[in-house]
């Protein structure tokens, strides 16, 4: 069974989540909460109603532990934390998005399990100020996230006799591939996320993870590239 | 008599002509009214100086003989100032000329005779507006004091103080206060002053036939009055008939009442009015400032877009319809108004059409939003104008309103969430610099004419060393066609009005922008 993704709630937030995710190459279903449920989008989708209460409910949705990720974009922040709370009871392993509104609350969702909480006002607010403060990064930002366009941010996991296994970062030209890379976890140094400052030339094994921005063409050619022993 | 008639007309059409006129007037009418008229501040200290000097003298005269070229000093010069002072008040207060030329073209549009009895009594009477202002009356009365043929006259130097309070603003905001409870201020003088009245007759009738030595007249029994029910109580005059006695714990009692009531207005209409006095300050400050940027609701997003604000240091103001929301920005140290923003009112006051830069609409219904952004537009069509909106639909609708940014927290998330999808380590680093909670900061770094980076190349800058990661270069930022270079070449030669984007520790970046100062 290929893996899934899962949306609960389909108001303003799951709207939106399914527009974005329906581009990718993946199953997706749509849950609803059987009370609250807004009728007037049926045409887009047609969401399994489940009450949100019951563990056997949410059993039945046969959610894969191991590959499908949950997100929680119910539009009540209380009912996105029972919600990770009931899924992390019973899924020990799942990778769970939530949709936070507050700084706080998403404190709290991280505690309940989730493993990424996606801060909705935080990022929207710090989108208006550096549009006001900090043009050129605001384009930058567009460019990479929220434009349909060709450059995006990526990570690449450095396979078994890779072309660039073993070679410190300082001996590989980034550049030349139309690659620049912003953060590496080496396996080395522990499963740290860390930014790259040029202070630390990390040595490249596999199992590492690269994260960097490019276009996508480039993208793919360098997989290709670092593939090849 | 015609010919009279005719040089009054064609004198009113020069004046109206004239531009040296014009500017001679605007000047002197700056100088005295116009608040924002940088130079009025020296022309209020001027004034505010010889009075002072005009009550030192008054005080000082009591005792010590003052020499006689002070005196002649305050008598013509001090008298001089304050008449020319009267008369241009008078003169900026309306145009005559207006006045003459409007009559004549109306006598000449219904071929009536020109009658100068009408005008002269119209310009009287647009001048008599201005006499009969209380302002006006205490600049005449501080011009009496000059007469020096009756000694009382002498008092009304004080009133010379009373001038002040036009130089002073805080000062007339009170008496603005207490002009608000009017109503209930002239209940309480007319109750007191009953009461005054009747204990003042009662005692003069138990006590004023020679029981009481102290009570001669009317005159001290309403004097006593006033004393007792104030609660002051000298005791220089006191009751000794059992009757007067009566009397004076009877309006003991009406006083304490009396004195509360007027503390309780006081009290009242000072924390009715505060709010509006201090929001009048701050659109006063701000209407000097230039580049304003204003937020319009102060919901969830609009404390989260203030605070960043006021950690990048912008200057910005906070309206808000919503009093509790409002006290609470101004309880976090914002600039906050409690005004409806789809109304004209406030804008207008904080000079749209000059001082405010950008508009922030974050009101949590779409359709307010949009009626702000209306609202702003149609006033002044440069301003800046960012809405935050939750339907692709109405968002569309904002774009048809040449609102120049609509931002959607609902595609954010979705548009971060798509991102995810299989890549949660690239995930986490999106978010840490989307969010800026960490450490690590992606910013800009504009390169300046006479800077560290001008004319230089990539290779030269050397950014490695200095602990940042070159995302890309923005060329012409100022204009539309800007264009966002992504992995420039070594090679790539940089120019004045380019801006870096980079990712980096937050000393990193705040050492390379120090570097390319």
């Amino acid at each position: 069974m290929s893996a899934k993704l899962v949306i609960f709630g389909f108001g303003s937030f799951g709207r939106h989540l399914y527009k974005h995710l329906c581009d990718v190459d993946k199953e997706v279903i749509v849950v609803v909460d059987k009370k609250n449920y807004d009728t007037s989008f049926k045409h887009i989708v047609t969401p399994k109603k489940i009450n949100i209460k019951h563990n056997e409910d949410i059993k039945a949705l046969g959610i894969d532990e191991a590959n499908d990720v949950v997100y929680c974009a119910m539009n009540k922040t209380a009912h996105n934390l029972f919600l990770v709370l009931s899924l992390k009871t019973l899924y020990r392993d799942l990778n769970i998005i939530a949709i936070s509104n507050s700084f706080e609350n998403a404190r709290k969702l991280k505690y309940a399990g989730a493993t990424s909480v996606i801060d909705l006002y935080e990022a929207t607010s710090k989108r208006f100020v550096n549009m006001l403060t900090k043009p050129a990064v605001t384009k930058a930002v567009d460019e990479i996230i929220y434009n349909e366009n060709d450059l995006k941010m990526a990570e690449i996991v450095i396979p078994k006799d890779s072309a660039i296994d073993a070679k410190r970062l300082s001996e590989i030209n980034f550049k030349k591939h139309g690659i620049v890379l912003i953060a590496i976890i080496d396996r080395e140094r522990g499963n740290e996320l860390s930014f790259i400052d040029h202070r630390i030339d990390h040595k490249v094994d596999s199992g590492d993870t690269l994260v960097v921005v490019a276009k996508k063409d480039d993208f793919v050619a360098f997989g290709k590239f670092i593939a090849a022993s | 008599m015609k010919l009279a008639k005719n040089l009054l007309v064609e004198f009113a059409y020069f004046l109206d002509a004239s531009r040296r006129y014009k500017r001679v007037k605007t000047f002197c009418y700056n100088l005295l009214e116009n608040d924002d008229y940088p130079y009025k501040k020296y022309f209020d200290f001027f004034m505010i100086f010889i009075i002072l000097s005009s009550v030192t003298l008054l005080v000082v005269d009591v005792k010590h003989q003052i020499p006689k070229w002070l005196d002649n000093l305050d008598l013509y010069v001090v008298t001089a100032v304050f008449i020319v002072e009267y008369i241009i008040r008078m003169w900026v207060y309306s145009d005559v000329h207006k006045l003459v030329i409007e009559a004549y073209e109306e006598a000449l549009f219904f071929s009536k005779p020109f009658a100068p009895l009408s005008l002269f009594k119209k310009i009287f009477k647009s001048k008599w507006e201005y006499m009969i202002t209380p302002s006006a009356i205490i600049d005449l009365v501080a011009i009496l004091p000059s007469y020096r043929g009756l000694r009382v006259l002498r008092v009304l130097i004080l009133f010379r103080a009373f001038k002040m309070l036009r130089y002073a603003k805080s000062l007339t905001s009170f008496l603005e206060v207490l002009k608000n409870k009017k109503f209930e201020l002239i209940t309480l003088l007319t109750l007191s002053g009953f009461f005054i009245f009747i204990a003042g007759i009662m005692l003069y009738v138990f006590e004023g036939n020679n029981q009481n030595p102290n009570i001669k007249n009317l005159f001290d029994a309403f004097y006593w009055a006033l004393i007792t029910i104030s609660t002051v109580g000298y005791g220089d005059i006191a009751p000794i008939t059992p009757e007067g006695r009566v009397v004076t714990m009877l309006i003991i009692f009406t006083g304490i009442g009396l004195i509360s009531f007027a503390t309780s207005i006081i009290v009242s209409s000072f924390s009715e009015r505060l709010t509006m006095l201090r929001e009048d300050r701050i659109v006063q400050n701000l209407s000097k400032k230039e580049s304003i940027t204003v937020i319009c609701g102060f919901g969830l997003l609009g404390r989260l877009v203030a605070r960043e604000l006021h950690k990048e240091g912008v200057a910005f103001v906070v309206i808000e319809k919503d009093e509790a929301l409002a006290e609470m920005a101004y309880g976090m140290g914002y600039k906050a108004i409690c005004a409806d923003a789809t109304n004209e009112k406030v804008f207008a006051q904080l000079k749209i059409k000059t001082n405010i830069s950008h508009v922030l609409c974050l009101t949590s219904d779409d359709i307010v939003n949009i009626f702000i952004a209306v609202n702003i537009k149609s006033l002044n069509p440069k301003v800046h104008v960012s809405a935050r909106c939750s339907d692709e639909e109405i968002a569309q609708k904002m774009y048809f309103a040449n609102v120049d940014q609509v931002i959607m927290p609902e595609e954010i998330a979705g548009m971060m969430a798509a991102v995810y999808e299989g890549e949660p380590v690239a995930f986490e680093v999106l978010l840490s610099i989307v969010d800026q909670k960490d450490k690590i900061k992606m910013d800009e770094i504009e390169i300046i004419e006479h800077g560290f980076g001008n004319q230089k190349t990539l290779q030269e800058l050397d950014l490695d060393s200095m602990r940042v990661i070159l995302l890309g270069i923005l060329r012409n930022p100022q204009l539309k066609d800007s264009k966002f270079i992504f992995n420039p070449e070594d090679d790539f030669m940089l120019q004045a009005g380019d801006n870096l984007v980079c990712i980096g520790h937050e000393t990193a970046i705040s050492n390379l922008k120090r570097k390319m100062q």
